[in-house]
């Protein structure tokens, strides 16, 4: 139990000691830093489950490896982006900025307390919004400030949430309210559902997830991988815990519906690329809070495979957009073309992250689905579950549909910004590939 | 005790509502700025009040926290900010009277409709008075809410995001309040939100429509 505290409280501190480090030794010390997370969340498996000052059990401990892994390749990725860029902040006020982001998200997730969770999560609005403008331009600018009040105004809407918690359970410890088992009363119904309005917000649930497509597609590319990889997942599993309280069925599950539909539509008609990754993203997070919404054992372990499948692909998703960007200066869909003849290997990981992000077997984000559906299908939800299959085709043919165009067709000149940067997209894309065949390995020996 | 809530409560809480239609009938961002110091100047005192009604020290603690870190930094802070050129005084493009009068309609509207069908069977905490007291912190809600939607200036909408937050440390007063470990991140986060805002306003004053955000 020591072991595994001590195991938390070191990852909250690794990333604000690696920029120490950083000051001194260069930015090797961000990426060895970044790779030791990953090394103690992956001990931290072998730990029990903790109910202290800290709240973790497995699926508060799948999210801690997400933000680490999304963390570690963010960063080497940053290393080489920002190379020879001349920067709206300093180099390292943004390395200190992104190390106190993914602290900040490591405490979301972490903390035994529904009050300082939100605090973690109004933590990593103020700690991610000047990352947004590293790129120094004018629309940058308007969508940091577009992420900070409209992101603030709501999860401060949810804070009334935790405040009703509170009046109606006297306390805002996370593992006595969860242990103590669902409690319905109609005062918790109303926090649930007003948190399902506030961190929503910052889940990117539709008509409240205006800042999402802005902040994704004006943030530099290993922002935007933070953002949609992990920092989404992490308020969504606040917004879960907040659920677990007086789970509302219904009203998560057609919230979910009702956001998937909308970002369907609104991908089909978008002519830039960051933002049609946006909203994919959208559709994957409330894809994941319908497998939460519906629980079971096929809601939660869709639910968390899309999420860490997702995290992986999306980053290389964003990984690559950055490397087009950085080799063509365009952001507009119908601008890039033929790039696979001269990007090979970014069009490798173009066409796999796409792929993977919209549920295509064999990557861990196809098995999440089908687990998702599962549920849907052993509770009779069969008419979102219509609803939902519908959308997601149609997402599905949007985003391939674009990313083929860029691919194939046409020609062009431009060549892959070195080597690293490339490689992270292609890793990035390959790891669902590979947790997908897990899951499948895994789901074979328990039949 | 109930001669002191008529007394003191009430009428500060109405003044605080007062504050909140002075700031949404604004247009000079120096106004503005002094308009919020009044307001959380008066939710402190608030604070004192009900912990003297309660006999509860944390009320008087939440209060100095309220008074130093709202009242006086967070409008240091801004008033730092405010542009020394005239030209960029005022909120510009703005109908005041006309979005003043839209406001009242949808905030009297949206208060009632909330307090009747979920607020009103809401029990208090004692001494405080009757749920009635509750459209207070739902106003002011509101109120906040409204000029971030209505203003396009940067300072506009950082006050009415303060003022949205001290509508819930409001509710949280006379409802039950939280422990003071967690109200002290909740300023200090709202505290470290605006001085990241202020720095937003040196670059960018006002906020229009731009055609690589649209869709």
């Amino acid at each position: 139990m020591i072991a595994q505290t001590l195991l938390a409280l070191l990852i909250l501190f690794i990333p604000v000691a690696s920029y120490a480090a950083y000051c001194f030794a260069g930015k090797s010390s961000l990426i060895v830093g970044g790779g030791l997370n990953v090394a103690v969340a992956g001990l931290m498996y072998f730990g029990p489950d903790l109910s202290g000052i800290f709240y973790i059990d497995f699926t508060t401990w799948v999210f801690v490896i997400m933000v680490a892994s999304v963390h570690f390749l963010s960063v080497t990725y940053a290393t080489k982006y920002f190379h020879g860029t001349d920067l709206g902040i300093r180099e390292n006020t943004f390395y200190l900025l992104m190390s106190l982001f993914t602290t900040s998200m490591f405490f979301s997730l972490e903390i035994n307390n529904f009050g300082l969770m939100w605090v973690g999560i109004e933590a990593t609005t103020i700690s991610s919004s000047l990352l947004l403008i590293a790129e120094k331009t004018e629309t940058s600018l308007e969508a940091t400030w577009r992420y900070l009040v409209l992101v603030s105004a709501g999860v401060t809407f949810a804070f009334l949430s935790i405040i009703l918690i509170f009046y109606s359970l006297g306390t805002l410890d996370v593992s006595s309210i969860i242990s103590h088992g669902p409690e319905a009363s109609p005062v918790l119904a109303l926090a649930v559902t007003i948190a399902l309005m506030g961190f929503g917000t910052k889940v990117g649930i539709f008509p409240v997830h205006t800042w999402l497509p802005d902040a994704h597609s004006e943030s530099p590319a290993p922002v935007s991988a933070m953002f949609s990889g992990v920092l989404l997942p992490t308020a969504l599993y606040v917004l879960y815990r907040v659920y677990e309280i007086d789970p509302l069925t219904p009203l998560y599950l057609w919230a979910g519906v009702v956001s998937i539909a909308a970002a369907s539509i609104f991908l089909g008609y978008q002519t830039r690329y960051k933002r049609m990754f946006a909203y994919s993203t959208m559709e994957n997070m409330n894809l994941a809070l319908i497998g939460f919404a519906i629980g079971g054992t096929a809601g939660i372990t869709g639910a968390l495979l899309l999420l860490i499948s997702h995290s992986f692909a999306k980053a290389g998703a964003f990984y690559t957009s950055g490397s087009i960007f950085k080799a063509s200066g365009l952001k507009k869909i119908s601008e890039i073309k033929g790039l696979w003849k001269s990007m090979p290997a970014s069009s490798a990981s173009l066409l796999m992250s796409s792929l993977a992000v919209t549920g295509a077997p064999p990557f861990g984000t196809f098995f999440g689905e089908f687990l998702i559906f599962y549920g849907l299908l052993s509770m009779h939800y069969y008419f979102p579950l219509a609803i939902i299959a519908f959308f997601l085709v149609t997402a599905f043919i949007a985003v391939n549909h674009n990313v083929s165009g860029m691919l194939f067709d046409g020609e062009s000149s431009y060549s892959e910004p070195g080597k690293v940067m490339p490689f992270l997209g292609i890793l990035s894309s390959a790891i669902p590939v590979l947790i997908g065949l897990v899951f499948v390995v895994v789901y074979l020996e328990t039949l | 005790m109930n001669a002191l809530i008529e007394v003191l409560i009430y009428p500060i809480s109405s003044f605080i509502l007062i504050s909140a239609f002075y700031l949404q009938a604004q247009e000079f961002v120096r106004s503005m700025v002094i308009g919020q110091m009044i307001q959380s100047a008066l939710l402190g005192f608030l604070s004192f009040v009900i912990g003297f009604a309660e006999s509860d020290y944390d009320f008087f603690i939440l209060g100095v926290l309220i008074v130093v870190l709202r009242a006086f930094l967070v409008t240091y802070m801004l008033e730092r900010r405010v542009p020394r050129e005239k030209i960029h005084l005022h909120e510009k493009k703005v109908d005041v009277a006309f979005t003043f009068l839209v406001n009242l309609i949808l905030v009297v509207t949206a208060v009632f409709l909330i307090y009747f069908l979920i607020f009103r069977s809401i029990h208090l905490v004692p001494d405080i008075g009757s749920s009635t007291i509750f459209i207070f912190p739902l106003t002011l809600f509101f109120q906040g809410l409204f000029l971030i939607a209505s203003r396009k200036t940067t300072f506009a909408q950082i006050i009415g995001y303060v003022e949205e937050e001290n509508a819930l440390v409001l509710f949280a007063m006379f409802l039950l309040p939280i422990p003071l470990i967690i109200e002290a991140s909740v300023f200090l986060d709202v505290l470290a939100l605006v001085v990241v805002s202020s720095i937003v306003v040196i670059e960018k004053f006002a906020h229009e429509k731009m055609e690589d955000l649209v869709g």
